[in-house]
């Protein structure tokens, strides 16, 4: 055994960790939703999931959430790190502390904070309707667009991060020598600045999406039962209608699809890298 | 190996095609560049020298446009760029650390100031990376090159888009000596077959005294002096440029009085006479003495009438295969070499020896 296999050790605690109380469970549930009536093995569950097309609009919309989400964070994101990257001293310090700090702000008290300034009589309306913008108070709780504002707020920091910890390692001298060789700003953000710091964009995109698909509390505190997302669902099928294989069923989905977005990107990192460290 | 190419015509002297006048730098109020002026003709190679910290890459940054300028004017064929961003500049720049595109093969580097451009290109890239004899590795990532290898690859990608001027900020400094050795070569004959303007930062001595045209002799953030190799080493301007430049003896005295066309000096050493420079340091005035240690014999009998001979102690014989250095045993801060062609072997440490040298190879200094 090399030093390099031995060093790969130190990971078996952590492994160890997560095969216990993350994979057995999971498989467990796995096997509960490949299962028919009479215990067989059988993908009836899923047959029947997918036909309902209230389950297809809630994947769709789960989907369609997380993406959306994604690409809202990473144009906040993108800019925010860009300049935490660029930034010294107490500027730099200033930034990293209003990224994290709304971290330990539970999301609880953010949704909270939310519904006061979003619903109708809620600080926004009074402020467009006194300005006499609109005449009655527009709906903005218990929407999708509300939705997608609150979870890329709680999300962004995930999004910073990764951006950041790639664009610190970008040497200014590159963008500077593209700027020698006569490229103007556009074509050395999108030729040098940009392709370096891909790999970045990618696992922080990887983990708002991941976040986001399976997001619970957020959703069922800015939009409730209205508009419900796959966890939603899961919480339903095991709390609500004791239906174990529903539940399982979903569970599994929502699986693939974090397999799915952990290997994507994996496979995205390895191609923009093209094998560099 | 191409054989060497003439110098070119001029050195010097001829239109200037960079030309920067009184340019100041200040980071956080502190002077980095200070009212410089530097200049160099088309066609020349010019060298920067300087010790770590004197403000070389600054300027080179200043005339590249990566930084502006708190004062002065620069102007590259004979049109003022001072407000004029980097991209539009056409001043290549070779940096010190490379800065390669490491998300690009080499091939994709070289093309990118002309992709930049939009210029068509062509066969050019593949002429640039012949040209600097790496047209075999067109397809390798820049990672899996040599630091002598990613030089050239610096060198081919500043060099495709036909700049105006060529900045070089240490591109040897990473380089072991045989392989700068060559580099220096090629780069020297390279540039002088396109007629390429060219500045070359260095803190390394021999390789300005190699490759340039002209040396600037920087010292924290000004031009000590400026001049060609040649009359660097035989006349330096200021004891810093003697210091920097090449080694020497040098001892610390007091003018004592004129002597013709000589003034005689008081040292510890006993009375040097020096040439008579345009205006003569006052009696009792502190002064320094310069002598290129080539130009310091030992002495064997009479004593001809140009000549300055001291009495000394060695303290060390060095022999460095080519030639021997003599230390004499000097006070506080003198320096007393004398170094003898192939090796000497009839001198030992302690020995009692006469150093001489011609009073017209004697250096003056006022303190
Ligand atoms: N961006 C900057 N901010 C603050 N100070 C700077 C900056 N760039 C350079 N300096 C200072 O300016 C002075 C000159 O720096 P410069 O890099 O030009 O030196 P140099 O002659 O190139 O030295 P070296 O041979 O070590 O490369 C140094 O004292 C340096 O600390
Ligand atoms: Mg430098």
């Amino acid at each position: 055994m090399n030093a390099e296999n031995r060093i790969a050790l130190l990971a078996a605690p952590g492994l160890l960790y997560l095969a216990a109380l993350y994979a057995l469970p999971l498989a467990l549930l796995l096997t509960e939703s490949l299962r028919d009536a009479e215990g067989a093995l059988s993908l009836a569950a899923y047959v029947e999931f997918f036909a309902d097309p209230f389950n297809r609009g809630v994947l769709w919309r789960t989907l369609r959430v997380a993406a959306l989400t994604t690409l809202l964070a990473l144009a906040l994101a993108y800019p925010t790190a860009l300049a935490l990257s660029r930034a010294r001293g107490w500027a730099q310090t200033a930034i990293l502390v209003a990224m994290v700090l709304p971290l330990s702000v539970g999301v609880i008290v953010k949704a909270f904070a939310w519904s006061i300034l979003f619903r109708a009589n809620g600080a926004i309306n009074g402020a467009l309707m006194g300005l006499g913008v609109i005449d009655a108070p527009i709906r903005m709780l218990f929407t999708e667009t509300a939705l997608i504002i609150g979870a890329a707020n709680v999300f962004l920091p995930f999004m910073v991060l990764p951006i950041y910890a790639v664009m610190r390692q970008l040497s200014p001298a590159l963008p500077e020598a593209a700027a020698t060789l006569g490229a103007g700003p556009f074509f050395r953000f999108f030729r040098v600045t940009l392709p370096l710091t891909l790999p970045g964009v990618i696992a922080g995109a990887a983990f708002t999406f991941s976040l986001s698909v399976s997001m619970y509390v957020i959703p069922s505190l800015i939009v409730g039962e209205r508009q419900q997302t796959l966890s939603m669902l899961i919480a339903r099928s095991f709390l609500f209608l004791r239906d174990e294989q529903l539940g399982a069923t979903i569970s599994a989905i929502l699986l693939l699809i974090a397999i799915a977005v952990v290997l994507g990107s994996s496979w995205l990192a390895a191609r923009v890298t093209g094998g560099r460290p | 190996m191409q054989p060497a190419a003439a110098p070119p015509a001029q050195v010097g002297g001829g239109a200037r095609h960079l030309d920067v006048a009184a340019v100041s730098k200040s980071y956080r109020g502190q002077k980095v560049i200070d009212r410089l002026d530097f200049e160099a003709s088309r066609g020349e190679l010019v060298s920067l020298l300087g010790p770590s910290g004197c403000g070389k890459t600054t300027l080179l940054r200043l005339i590249a446009g990566l930084v502006s300028a708190d004062g002065g004017d620069i102007a590259i064929g004979g049109r003022s760029v001072t407000r004029t961003p980097a991209h539009r500049r056409n001043v290549s720049v070779v940096f010190q650390n490379y800065a390669l595109f490491p998300h690009l093969n080499v091939r994709d580097n070289v093309a990118f100031g002309l992709r930049a451009r939009g210029r068509e290109i062509g066969a050019r890239v593949d002429d640039a990376l012949a040209l600097v004899r790496m047209g075999a590795f067109a397809d390798r990532a820049v990672a899996a090159l040599s630091g002598g290898q990613q030089q050239r690859v610096a060198v081919a990608r500043a060099l495709v888009v036909e700049p105006d001027l060529l900045l070089l900020d240490e591109p040897f400094s990473a380089l072991d000596r045989k392989l700068r050795e060559t580099m220096q070569v090629e780069l020297k004959t390279l540039l002088w077959a396109r007629a390429i303007t060219a500045v070359f930062v260095t803190h390394d001595q021999d390789e300005a005294l190699a490759v340039s045209s002209r040396i600037a002799v920087m010292n924290a953030g000004r031009i000590e002096q400026y001049a060609a190799p040649g009359a660097l080493y035989d006349r330096p301007a200021t004891p810093f440029a003697l210091d920097f430049v090449g080694l020497s003896t040098r001892i610390a005295g007091r003018a004592r009085r004129r002597d013709g066309e000589a003034v005689e000096i008081e040292t510890p050493y006993g009375i040097v006479r020096a040439p008579r420079p345009g205006t003569a340091p006052a009696e009792g005035a502190p002064v320094l003495i310069g002598v290129r240690p080539e130009r310091i014999a030992l002495a064997d009998a009479e004593a001809a009438p140009d000549e300055n001979r001291i009495a000394v102690r060695l303290a060390d014989v060095m022999a460095l295969g080519s030639r021997t250095h003599l230390h004499g045993a000097a006070e506080a801060d003198d320096r007393l070499l004398c170094e003898l062609p192939g090796m000497a072997q009839t001198v030992a440490p302690g020995a009692e020896v006469t150093l001489r040298w011609r009073v017209a190879d004697t250096l003056l200094y006022p303190l």
